[in-house]
């Protein structure tokens, strides 16, 4: 994004009027609610430029949330791995949750004394035209796989293989993009895996005919969710993406960084707050949001925040939130934020700020921003769909919901129950500490290291 | 509450020390999926044991802070996804502490949807909202530093073990062992000769308790018995 855009791209808080007459609670407000203040609020200051990263964690860092038990089994697993060497590879190093995951393991890895590269291939823009329409493809949407299109995608895979070195111990190579870097198995040793961070449920059978000969060849796959996998003659591992209980939109923060991010947007605090935080995109349904948030009303007070990114500098991101801005219409205490992308504390303070968070997406991926919401134990309401069941487990860690009227129901439940809310949250957060963070995830890698290159011996179930 | 074993058994020395290991898991996503009960009932037949032993002790240790309403992912599954209460609570009642061995596991848990489906035929086929995917989980052990050689100790370790090592031994046991008992309750006894301090043990209720719980009430009949 260019400067410019940057520029342009400041938090926008587009749907209060100037208005400063009171307003009674109408149809919108709980029987007997006080009337609320309709005013004008303050336009949200965040930066415009961003700001510089902190330094990744240290392992040690993490002792204060997962204990040191936990710390000493990574520490012990990683032992049995001495003098091993892993090369990770992907098609970007910055940008997207690939990239922002690797940044944290790669580094964890190496601090656990299992030497790791991260290496990500080149290509010129018709390899990229070619592997997004693989990746929508592959996500169940149309393409025509032509000879040309494979042609493109196998010579810069081949440069790649040519220019990069294979003499790693272990070879994770992430996504469609680098898969025919297996090519170089036959002359090398080490084991190979493929980590798929899409879903596979449904993909375009054509792209999946084309890239399964090459998936075929690796020693093992990895998937985000049974439900992403697709039956392979290789052995399938279940990795769950995660957080970073450490990185800016998730750690802990002074109330006071709170409480000044809720003045700056206009949020009071001593009002429900309910929160969806997405990119404006009709799949994330912030439309049905706002109408569940508005069935609720009629009976219970809150304020909703819809607060997310990509309706700056993507077309279709600016009509949904045009949508959006209609559908709230001129209800004060509907908080639109289209955010810049380093909002992570901002975003950090809102989920925080919240009394209840909800994802009601259409369609999702893994939709990590339940995770999110969960591990700060606040209680969630999800789409059932996609990775949201997996986090949300109903009625434990959070409830799911397939309509606007379960959302409006579960809104008006969760706010009347804060007793059921806060076990929920708790639960929720607890499942995040067990499955969702990124410690959890490096015990994975060490684990599947550990059986792919024989060094260690699972039990068989009897005997574990 | 005070036994006669008690006044001495502080003092005591174990004949052999108890060594508190942990497990690291890894899930293999299985071969079996099952969109309908039908379909979980043939998948209940040819699924590897691996995969019962995940569904039903792993998920406990994976759910663990859960206090009620979580019993094995069968029953959550039932309920959740294919509204069948009534199964849901038959699969929940199962307690997997009865069962020594895989076999008998799955055999309890084929007569339960077998006897559903015989009263319920219509929900035989009746797709369920999201599939049922089958799962193993790849196991390794892992050595903590914690030993203990007498009952001071082992308080110690209890305290100190992560709730993966209290799962390892407390419950993940029983198939071991083949015993309706678990790794403290056997070294207290055959140890220590503290066999009610044992009992007491084997008797705190995994399906109401979460993992801190069992691991406070441990504490507890262990503080009580050293004064």
């Amino acid at each position: 994004m260019s400067t410019e855009e940057n520029a342009n791209s400041e938090a926008t808080l587009t749907n209060h009027p100037a208005a400063e007459s009171s307003v009674g609670a109408g149809s919108l407000a709980p029987p007997g609610a006080p009337s609320i203040e309709r005013r004008q609020r303050p336009r949200p200051k965040i930066s415009t430029t961003p700001p510089v990263p902190p330094p990744p964690p240290k392992l040690e860092d993490y002792e204060a949330i997962i204990g040191k038990p936990e710390l000493d089994d990574l520490r012990f697993l990683a032992r049995q791995l001495r003098g091993k060497t892993v090369k990770m590879v992907n098609s970007t190093a910055v940008g997207g949750g690939v990239a922002e995951m690797l940044n944290r393991l790669v580094p964890l890895l190496n601090e656990l004394e299992v030497a790791t590269k991260w290496e990500v291939i080149t290509g010129g823009n018709d390899f990229y035209e070619v592997t997004k329409g693989f990746h929508n493809a592959l996500h169940g949407g149309e393409y025509v796989v032509t000879q040309a299109v494979k042609d493109i995608f196998l010579m810069y895979n081949e440069q790649n293989r040519q220019r990069m070195e294979f003499a790693e111990d272990l070879f994770v190579i992430h996504d469609p993009q680098p898969a025919a870097l297996i090519r170089s198995k036959e002359r090398n040793r080490g084991r190979w895996v493929w980590r798929c961070h899409i879903d596979l449920s449904n993909p375009h059978p054509e792209v999946w005919g084309f890239l399964r000969p090459f998936i075929d060849q690796y020693d093992a796959a990895v998937f985000s969710s049974p439900a992403f996998s697709r039956q392979l003659a290789i052995p399938q591992y279940l990795f769950y993406p995660c957080i970073d209980p450490l990185s800016e939109k998730n750690k802990e923060l002074d109330e006071s960084v709170v409480a000044k991010v809720c003045e700056d947007f206009g949020i009071e605090r001593g009002r429900p707050v309910i929160t969806q935080i997405s990119r404006f995109d009709r799949l994330k349904d912030p439309v049905g949001v706002i109408q569940a948030y508005k069935l609720a009303k009629k009976y219970v007070d809150c304020q909703l925040v819809l607060a997310g990114g990509g309706a700056t500098d993507d077309p279709e991101g600016a009509a949904v939130l045009q949508e959006v801005m209609d559908e709230a219409g001129d209800d004060p205490d509907v908080i639109i934020l289209n955010l810049p992308p380093w909002s992570a504390i901002e975003i950090n303070a809102l989920q925080r700020a919240s009394t209840l968070i909800i994802q009601k997406s259409l369609k999702e991926g893994f939709g990590l921003t339940v995770a999110e919401g969960l591990w700060k134990g606040k209680p969630v309401i999800g789409g059932a769909v996609g990775g949201i069941p997996t986090q949300v487990i109903h009625k434990l860690t959070g409830v799911l919901v397939h309509s606007v009227e379960g959302c409006a129901y579960q809104i008006r439940y969760l706010l009347t129950h804060p007793e059921y809310a806060g076990q929920l949250g708790k639960n929720g957060r607890e499942h995040v500490k067990e499955n969702f963070l990124m410690t959890t995830n490096v015990k994975r890698w060490l684990l599947l290291f550990q059986i792919l290159l024989g060094t260690s011996h699972p039990l068989p179930p009897e005997e574990s | 509450m005070a036994t006669a074993e008690m006044p001495t058994v502080a003092r005591r020395w174990a004949r052999a020390p108890f060594y508190f290991n942990s497990a690291a898991h890894l899930i293999r996503i299985g071969r079996e999926k099952a969109n309908n009960l039908a379909e979980l009932l043939d998948a209940l037949k040819l699924c590897p044991d691996a995969s019962i032993f995940q569904h039903t002790f792993q998920t406990l240790r994976e759910h663990h802070f859960i206090r009620e309403g979580f019993s094995n992912d069968f029953a959550h599954w039932a309920f959740a996804a294919c509204n069948e209460v009534g199964l849901a609570e038959r699969l929940a009642g199962i307690d997997i502490r009865e069962f020594t061995s895989i076999a008998a596991l799955r055999q309890r848990l084929l007569d339960i949807v077998e006897a559903y489906l015989k009263q319920n035929p219509r929900a035989r086929d009746r797709a369920a909202f999201e599939p049922f995917y089958f799962s193993v989980s790849e196991v390794v052990v892992i050595p903590t530093p914690f030993v203990a050689r007498n009952l001071a100790e082992f308080a110690e370790g209890i305290r100190q073990v992560s709730l993966t090592s209290i799962h390892f031994h407390f419950i993940d046991a029983r198939l071991r062992l083949k015993l309706n008992s678990n790794d403290f309750s056997l070294w207290l006894e055959n140890e220590l000769d503290v066999g009610r301090l044992a009992e007491r043990i084997n008797r705190i209720d995994i399906y109401t308790a979460t993992l801190h719980d069992v691991r406070r009430a441990i504490l507890r009949v262990v503080q009580s018995a050293l004064g």
